[in-house]
């Protein structure tokens, strides 16, 4: 069932992470199973509290002087990652008017926002007025398009966990409309405050009480002693691109965006659905025209939620999908929310040219040890079909299926 | 009320200048320069002016200031504010 319309691709990507900025940095560090994992140490996340997570490094030496004002983490991160991905693509040489962004990720600077009116909490007269243009998460938009020439479009899109693949999903889309010829996805990083990080806790969804006093082992998705995700900063930015346009500018093509699917489990809140997640899954395979078995590897949402994991572990179960390789890109950065989706496709296309699979830190008990997990050393692989998948509070499930390009 | 001296509250603005339009620093700012021209956009013009009341721990209705739109100007609306009682 191949979609009809240009054959959307992959034609750049740029990732920061708490491991450093630039994708082969990051690619050398995550084969080793580096972490960052400690306390979180940004004003405004602790307020009578400590909360575990990774955070990325300082950027300002990266970043242009110009506008450097007012970016905050996000938009920092934002403009790095964008910049790694656009700079990949050869994007200056095109129609501004062809190229759109889609950032995925709403109330992205809780954190910075917070700071701001804490600032003059007392004196809220001299708020500073660029709060008005700052607290929109489609400031980011703002921010990009600037410093790169966008004018096909730009906005954000929100569904919480899972909103950097239904950026990557819209990206795809707009390609294939042929409204533009390339449209960048961010997965925006998600700048959360202590607000966020207690309620988060306190929900169950992150941890940890268990390695409260271990950072380096409290990140551990799908292993039988997890107790919640622990945070991580980061963003990824992917260029989705038609084929058709890749081969005549003679730009690297990293993989066919071959399906995708998202879907809701008709619930609020953060449970998750085995049956909603398998036939995401199913849904997405199918769109790509892909049967399970073809599938080689898997990146999964495994954030280390107790229950969420568990109920993935059900999901593959049920898709026919034991059988392929499987890790969690989170146990190595964390769980970076809005742009997770992002972040782990970029991961998985790195891993795709590299012939290599990163390990899956502190998986030491798996929930299900029939399941083909890399463990805490790096396997060789040829994957060929990949899987990635996405989950979001309020029962939003993606998936996305890329294909290596061989021609 | 606070009685600035002229050039005390030109320095209030000058620094603002600076800080909200980096791309500014090192250049010699005159009073007759435009705010515009120095590179400030409406945002930066409002930044500047917010910034250089607090220093100044005054409060102008934003009416009063808007139609500053050289240095000068800015200057002397804010030294005017701060001799009112």
């Amino acid at each position: 069932m191949r979609q009809p319309g240009p054959r959307p691709v992959v034609t750049g990507v740029g990732l920061v992470t708490a491991l450093g900025l630039g994708k082969q940095t990051n690619l050398r560090a995550f084969l080793v199973g580096e972490h960052r994992f400690g306390v979180l140490t940004r004003p405004g996340r602790q307020h009578g509290e400590q909360y575990l997570g990774a955070e990325i490094p300082s950027l300002a030496a990266d970043l242009p002087v110009a506008g450097r004002r007012h970016m905050g983490v996000a938009g920092e991160a934002a403009v790095a990652a964008t910049e790694e991905a656009w700079a990949e693509a050869g994007l200056a040489d095109q129609d501004p008017r062809r190229i759109g962004l889609v950032v995925g990720g709403s109330n992205l600077q809780q954190r910075e926002m917070l700071c701001v009116r804490d600032r003059h909490a007392d004196r809220p007269q001299y708020l500073s007025p660029t709060y008005a243009m700052r607290y929109l998460d489609s400031d980011i938009c703002g921010l990009c398009s600037s410093h790169f020439s966008i004018q096909g479009g730009a906005w954000t899109v929100g569904g919480a966990s899972a909103s950097g693949q239904l950026a990557i999903i819209e990206a795809t889309r707009m390609v294939q409309s042929g409204e533009v010829d390339a449209c960048i996805a961010l997965g925006a990083l998600a700048d959360l405050s202590h607000w966020e990080l207690r309620a988060l806790k306190s929900i169950g969804a992150m941890g940890s009480e268990r390695f409260a006093e271990l950072p380096g082992e409290a990140c551990r998705p799908f292993d039988e002693a997890r107790d919640g995700f622990i945070f991580g900063e980061a963003c990824a930015a992917v260029v989705v691109e038609s084929a058709q346009s890749a081969r005549a500018r003679g730009v690297y093509r990293w993989a066919e965006v071959a399906g995708w699917a998202v879907t809701t489990d008709g619930h609020r809140g953060p449970e998750p659905s085995a049956e909603g997640e398998a036939w995401t899954i199913g849904s997405a395979l199918a769109r790509a025209g892909v049967t399970a078995a073809q599938v080689e590897y898997v990146n999964p949402h495994g954030s280390g939620s107790v229950l969420g994991d568990a109920t993935e572990v059900d999901a593959l179960r049920r898709s026919g999908l034991t059988h392929a390789w499987l890790n969690a890109t989170k146990s190595i950065v964390g769980h970076g929310l809005s742009a997770a989706g992002a972040v782990e496709l970029a991961i998985t296309l790195l891993q795709m040219r590299e012939g290599m699979l990163h390990p899956t830190r502190n998986l030491e008990r798996p929930i299900d040890g029939s399941l083909n997990w890399v463990y805490q050393r790096a396997v060789t692989a040829e994957v060929s079909h990949a899987l990635c998948l996405s989950i979001g509070f309020g029962g939003i499930n993606t998936a996305v299926c890329v294909r290596r390009c061989d021609d | 009320m606070t009685a600035y001296s002229w050039d005390e509250v030109l320095e209030v603005v000058r620094k603002n200048i600076y800080e909200v339009v980096p791309e500014s620093d090192g250049r010699a700012i005159d009073p007759d320069d435009l705010l515009a021209d120095l590179g400030a956009n409406s945002v930066d013009r409002a930044e500047i002016l917010t910034l250089s009341m607090e220093a100044l721990s005054i409060m102008v209705p934003r009416s009063q200031m808007a139609g500053s739109a050289s240095v000068r100007e800015l200057v002397d609306g804010l030294r005017d504010a701060a001799a009112r009682p």
